[in-house]
């Protein structure tokens, strides 16, 4: 029975405790809206890091995902591999380090959990049209598979087929900033381009597929690498190639089984360090997480500093406010209220004021985001919603911690006194 | 709640009767009440062993001099200060040194303040004025009570306006209905009439009579002659002692004759 009544009393409590937070927050919002300019004011600082927070965290993430995109339009299962010869410690190398296409073969051949490879030869040339002349192009020597592995497509003309790669074919592809430095149409496909002084045909042009932290995919040429090696024949020995394994889930063992086959056929020991390199997209993650911690450290501190000026502004404004609202705060107390509900009062008011200020901070980073998308070269922002949780977290806590000394200062204020009060 | 409610059961133990009808328990009962207080280095003696009995709907007008307590007096009785030395007993109930949160139950519970400067809450509409107590106490049916409040005061066209749209006579009005919402025990009134002109303050007062005739005990700090003579009683204070005290035998309201015992009688009783 006593039970009973105390269940009785706790579920009848509730609901009141409900209301009177909701009527000490109207109270709070009246209080706010009456002192616009000082309310708008102090939260300021709280502005600042909110809106820090929702426009750096949605940047990151928007080139967080830029980055995972541009990763799976390189081939998601993409490995390049590279001879690599072992450095002393001066930096001189060690011993010569080879890759030959026998090498290449014999991977292609032997690792079951490789799809296809593709030898490539790197080099920047000079390509001529006309009076047009450009130097320091991105060219690639290599074959056929080169256009699966990289994901990229032909959307004009047609890529190189295996007989051009055979025959070691002057014929070349070249992406699209290729033509538009060279101030051409898409009427160059089948004409004749001059690459490092070598004629060559144009048969394709690769689909745009724009640029990414400063390399631009498009501004490429791409030709049979048979014919790369009659250029530059010093690469023989010193081949690289790309790798696709069959899945992403089978990269691991893609690399395992190549790294075995290329240690065997080099006659590496055991102890000895491997003559050739890998190159990993998840290379291309930890570079861009150490980017991401840098801007997140850089993001901590401005909001960090903004959260404490915010706070302290706000602490203030309630100390007077205090101090203004002492004879209501004596009256409240003559009508019956306890210190708690003061207490409460004025520290859902902070809170209030701190929660406010995240919401303009909100509004102003999605207006930062919304602006800043609107330039054609940037990427995508997306405002993810755990960062505006965050955002109203941090204020509400801010309101929470800078507000509890005036609140308590307001409670404890003695009701004659406060009623005597000018 | 439930202690001040406990309370008056287990004091109803000595006196049969209920205490809102009963007689036998006085609303207020002062016993050799001693205030001091401390203003820098030296005592300042507020009241000095000051006893007073007031009964239920009595009229109380307590007068004096400034300097003679008669605010340390009001605070005391309001429950807003607690005493140096002596008995408060409110309703049976021993307040004299009680917590600041019991106190603060209390005056929103059995006190119903009207301040000289009204002290309304100036945002907020006349009726969320007047429910100001009863959220405090969490009471339910607030707006309820706070209609019936502003109806006894005749306020109630006023409800939705402001006090900045409210005349100083509506004001006080409101702050009267305001000390109403709770039902409470007593009415303590500090100068009602101070700011407002005299057939303002006549309005204020005939409220406030028609509240005493209706059975609400009702006490005034004034220093106003013409304030004291509606009340049924006067005491008059001076440098902390009760110099004066009318008693009530003279002026009691006529439907109440019958029922209120004379003061002698209620001191006799053990």
């Amino acid at each position: 029975m006593k039970a009973l009544r105390i269940l009785v009393s706790v579920l009848l409590y509730i609901p009141d405790r409900v209301t009177s937070l909701a009527g000490n927050v109207v109270t709070a919002l009246i209080q706010i809206w009456s002192n616009k300019i000082r309310s708008l004011l102090t939260v300021l600082g709280i502005i600042i890091a909110v809106t820090s927070i929702i426009s750096v965290v949605s940047m990151v993430e928007g080139f967080g995902s830029y980055v995972t995109s541009f990763l799976r339009g390189l081939g998601t299962n993409m490995m390049v591999v590279y001879p690599e010869r072992e450095r002393g410690p001066h930096g001189e190398y060690l011993r010569p380090a080879e890759m030959t296409i026998e090498d290449i073969q014999a991977v292609d051949a032997g690792a079951t959990a490789i799809r296809r490879t593709s030898p490539v030869i790197f080099t920047r040339a000079t390509i001529e049209y006309g009076r047009q002349q450009l130097a320091g192009i991105d060219t690639r020597g290599t074959n056929v598979s080169f256009l699966a592995i990289r994901n990229f497509d032909v959307d004009r003309g047609r890529f190189f087929a295996a007989v051009d790669v055979d025959a070691g074919a002057p014929v070349c592809v070249l992406g699209r900033e290729v033509l538009r430095k060279l101030e051409c149409d898409e009427s160059l496909v089948s004409d004749f381009v001059h690459i490092d002084n070598q004629r060559f045909r144009v048969i394709g042009l690769l689909k745009s597929k724009g640029s990414f932290m400063g390399e631009n995919q498009d501004e490429m040429i791409v030709i049979p690498w048979t014919n790369a090696l009659k250029m530059y024949p010093q690469r023989r020995n010193y081949l690289a190639f790309y790798v696709e394994a069959v899945s992403e889930d089978k990269i691991p063992d893609a690399e395992g089984q190549l790294v075995r086959i290329l240690r065997q056929r080099h006659g590496l020991q055991a102890g000895d360090p491997s003559d050739f390199g890998i190159f990993k997209q998840d290379e291309i993650l930890k570079e861009f997480h150490t980017t991401r911690v840098i801007a997140t450290s850089i993001l901590a501190g401005i909001v960090s500093i903004s959260l404490l000026v915010g706070g302290i502004g706000i602490m203030n404004v309630m100390l007077v406010s205090v101090t203004e609202r002492t004879r209501e705060i004596g009256l409240r107390k003559s009508v019956g209220a306890h210190r708690r509900d003061i207490l409460l009062q004025f520290l859902t008011e902070a809170v209030v004021l701190a929660t406010v200020g995240g919401g303009i901070g909100i509004a102003l980073g999605y207006a930062i985001c919304y602006i800043a998308g609107m330039h054609p070269d940037m990427v995508e922002f997306n405002v993810p919603a755990w960062s505006v949780a965050l955002a109203l977290g941090f204020s509400a806590g801010v309101g929470i911690f800078f507000g509890i000394i005036p609140a308590f200062k307001a409670a404890i204020i003695h009701p004659i006194d406060a009623l005597r009060h000018e | 709640m439930p202690d001040a409610a406990n309370n008056v059961e287990t004091s109803s133990v000595t006196t049969p009767t209920r205490p809102c009808h009963a007689v036998a328990v006085p609303v207020i009962e002062l016993i050799d009440l001693h205030k001091t207080y401390r203003v820098g280095t030296e005592l300042v003696h507020a009241l000095r062993g000051t006893s007073l009995t007031i009964r239920e709907n009595e009229y109380v007008a307590i007068m004096g001099a400034s300097g003679s307590g008669k605010s340390t007096m009001l605070n005391i009785l309001g429950c807003l200060d607690v005493l140096t030395k002596g008995i408060y007993r409110l309703r049976g109930q021993d307040v004299s040194r009680l917590s600041q949160t019991k106190l603060a139950r209390i005056r929103g519970r059995q006190i119903g303040f009207v301040f000289q400067s009204f002290e309304l809450l100036g945002r907020t509409t006349a009726l969320k004025n007047v429910e100001l107590p009863l959220r405090y106490t969490r009471t339910r049916h607030r707006r309820q009570r706070a209609i019936e409040a502003l109806k006894r005061v005749n306020l109630l066209d006023r409800a939705h306006h402001r006090p900045n749209q409210l005349s100083g006579g509506q004001k006080q009005r409101v702050a009267i209905a305001r000390a109403l919402a709770q039902q409470p025990d007593i009415i303590l009134a500090d100068e009602p009439t101070g700011n407002l002109d005299s057939v303002t303050g006549e309005e204020i007062m005939d409220i406030l009579d028609n509240l005493h005739a209706e059975g609400q005990t009702i006490i005034i700090v004034t220093h106003e002659d013409h304030i004291a003579r509606r009340c049924r009683r006067t005491i008059m204070l001076k440098d902390g002692q009760i110099v004066v005290d009318t008693g009530n035998g003279d002026g009691l309201p006529l439907h109440d004759r019958s029922v209120a015992n004379p003061p002698d009688e209620a001191a006799t009783k053990p």
